[in-house]
């Protein structure tokens, strides 16, 4: 049985890292390569955590991000409800799935989230990608482990502090 | 806490018939929200006021990359800035003269139109203002500026560059503002080409770089190089102001309309200081004109387009 203790700072921490990385100015040619922090770390939270399951509460946060980066208003909402989904459906399969593998599953959550969303793309008819664009979810699961140790860490600490 | 009754009711959710409708409904809102933003500018209300529940959390992210950019010119040369101050100083001379030039021409120009009997060209203020650094979703063509409502930046005012115009205010936080670029596919332009006078509207491609004239008659006299002004038929953008060079025009066969292909004069990728226009209240001010500049730009530009034309022949 987990703790109760819930680790609320980390949570919260880890909310506001993912604000600041989605906002955060990059250099002109790389824009388009930004990896998808908020999924990542929702992810996380759901396979390690059992946190931020509800597909409301993705919806919500993919909400918040539409409008701070000016996306059509629920783009962001709907791929991150759908990676919440899978990974809730798969959640059980991939916990136990050895490092590497689980870096695969997330790329390919990524991944899947990209066709999601160029097909919001497709259907208002904007410009298409570039090919950076298609890069960010290999990054994102170069990123995954580093994510999931840092996260991990530092949710140790806040529990051991608490006891 | 949410978190906390997240983790308890969590059990319910394995029910997977549940998750399945719960997916279904988010996905169905995710899209009719989508609808209601692309459409109908419904949305429009709500995201403005999200956009200004947010603007701290921008000015705070935007803090850290200003206060290194100051660090920068902090350390630059001395050598370096004498230099750019040298040509900076030049290139003011070389203005001058031009402007010196200009106001003569001005005056022949009022002079002139009062022997016409003419509407008088409205002299514009500019107000300058400095993009923000912060990264924007890559397809919205939308930039922040440091400017906002309390520097009495309005929605719908025009942002230019020191070449063209850039594109004209659609939200206004307290101390920023976000700027819709000519370039997004949502918006246009009414202009005039400037060396026949021939009047169109530019379209946005959703390439910073292009532009679009899409509904040119099949014998239109349009030359690669000509210049292209904003023709002020939108009461949004004051006439005259300059937008774009023709590229490359074509005449496709079997097809209605000629195209072309233009090139904005402005650096909308590249611009860091910014011109907001201040456009004095003109003497008849058409209530509905105000509401569609509120609601979207392509709205506005699109009515007065097609209904101002007749309007204008008698005043210029």
């Amino acid at each position: 049985m987990r703790p109760r203790t819930g680790t609320p700072v980390t949570l919260a921490a880890s909310m506001v890292a993912v604000l600041l990385l989605t906002l955060m100015p990059l250099p002109g040619g790389v824009v388009e390569m930004r990896p998808y922090w908020a999924a990542l770390v929702l992810i996380y939270w759901n396979l390690e955590a059992g946190r931020l399951r509800h597909l409301g509460q993705a919806f919500a946060g993919g909400l918040v991000l539409d409008v701070l980066t000016g996306t059509l208003l629920g783009q962001q909402a709907l791929g991150l409800v759908i990676i919440s989904y899978l990974v809730e459906r798969f959640r059980l399969r991939i916990r136990f799935f050895p490092p590497l593998q689980q870096a695969g599953v997330v790329m390919l959550l990524l991944f899947n989230d990209r066709i999601v969303q160029l097909w919001v793309v497709g259907l208002v008819g904007d410009r298409w990608p570039s090919w950076q664009w298609w890069t960010a979810p290999l990054l994102g699961m170069l990123l995954w482990p580093w994510v999931f140790l840092a996260l991990d860490a530092l949710r140790q600490r806040e529990r051991r502090s608490r006891t | 806490m949410t978190s906390e009754s997240g983790y308890r009711a969590a059990p319910a959710d394995s029910d997977a018939g549940a998750r399945v409708v719960r997916l279904a409904f988010y996905g169905l809102l995710a899209i009719v929200l989508m609808t209601l933003d692309y459409r109908g500018h419904h949305a429009q209300k709500m995201r403005t006021a999200a956009w200004r529940a947010a603007e701290p959390l921008f000015l705070v992210v935007e803090l850290p990359f200003d206060l290194g950019r100051r660090l920068g010119e902090q350390l630059r040369s001395h050598h370096g800035l004498m230099q750019q101050i040298r040509a900076l100083e030049s290139e003011r001379i070389a203005s001058q003269a031009r402007l010196a030039l200009l106001a003569e021409l001005q005056d022949d120009n009022h002079e002139l139109r009062t022997l016409l009997g003419a509407a008088q060209r409205i002299s514009l203020t500019f107000r300058t203002a400095e993009l923000m650094n912060l990264g924007l979703n890559p397809w919205s063509h939308r930039v922040l500026v440091n400017r906002g409502r309390s520097d009495g930046v309005r929605t719908g005012q025009p942002v230019m560059d020191a070449r063209g115009v850039m594109g004209q205010v659609d939200e206004t936080g307290f101390n920023t503002a976000q700027v819709i670029l000519i370039s997004d596919p949502d918006h246009a332009l009414p202009v005039r080409v400037q060396r026949t006078g021939l009047r169109t509207v530019a379209y946005g491609t959703g390439h910073i770089d292009r532009l679009q004239l899409n509904d040119l008659p099949m014998n239109v006299d349009l030359e690669p190089g000509d210049r292209l002004l904003t023709s002020g038929l939108d009461d949004v953008f004051p006439a005259g102001l300059p937008v774009a060079e023709v590229q490359s025009l074509e005449r496709p066969t079997g097809e209605a309309f000629a195209r072309a292909e233009l090139r904005p004069l402005a650096r909308l990728d590249r611009a860091r200081h910014v011109l907001i226009v201040e456009v004095p209240e003109q003497p008849q001010p058409l209530s509905r004109e105000d509401d569609s500049g509120a609601a979207g730009p392509e709205k506005s530009a699109d009515d007065s387009a097609d209904g101002g034309s007749e309007d204008l022949e008698g005043e210029t």
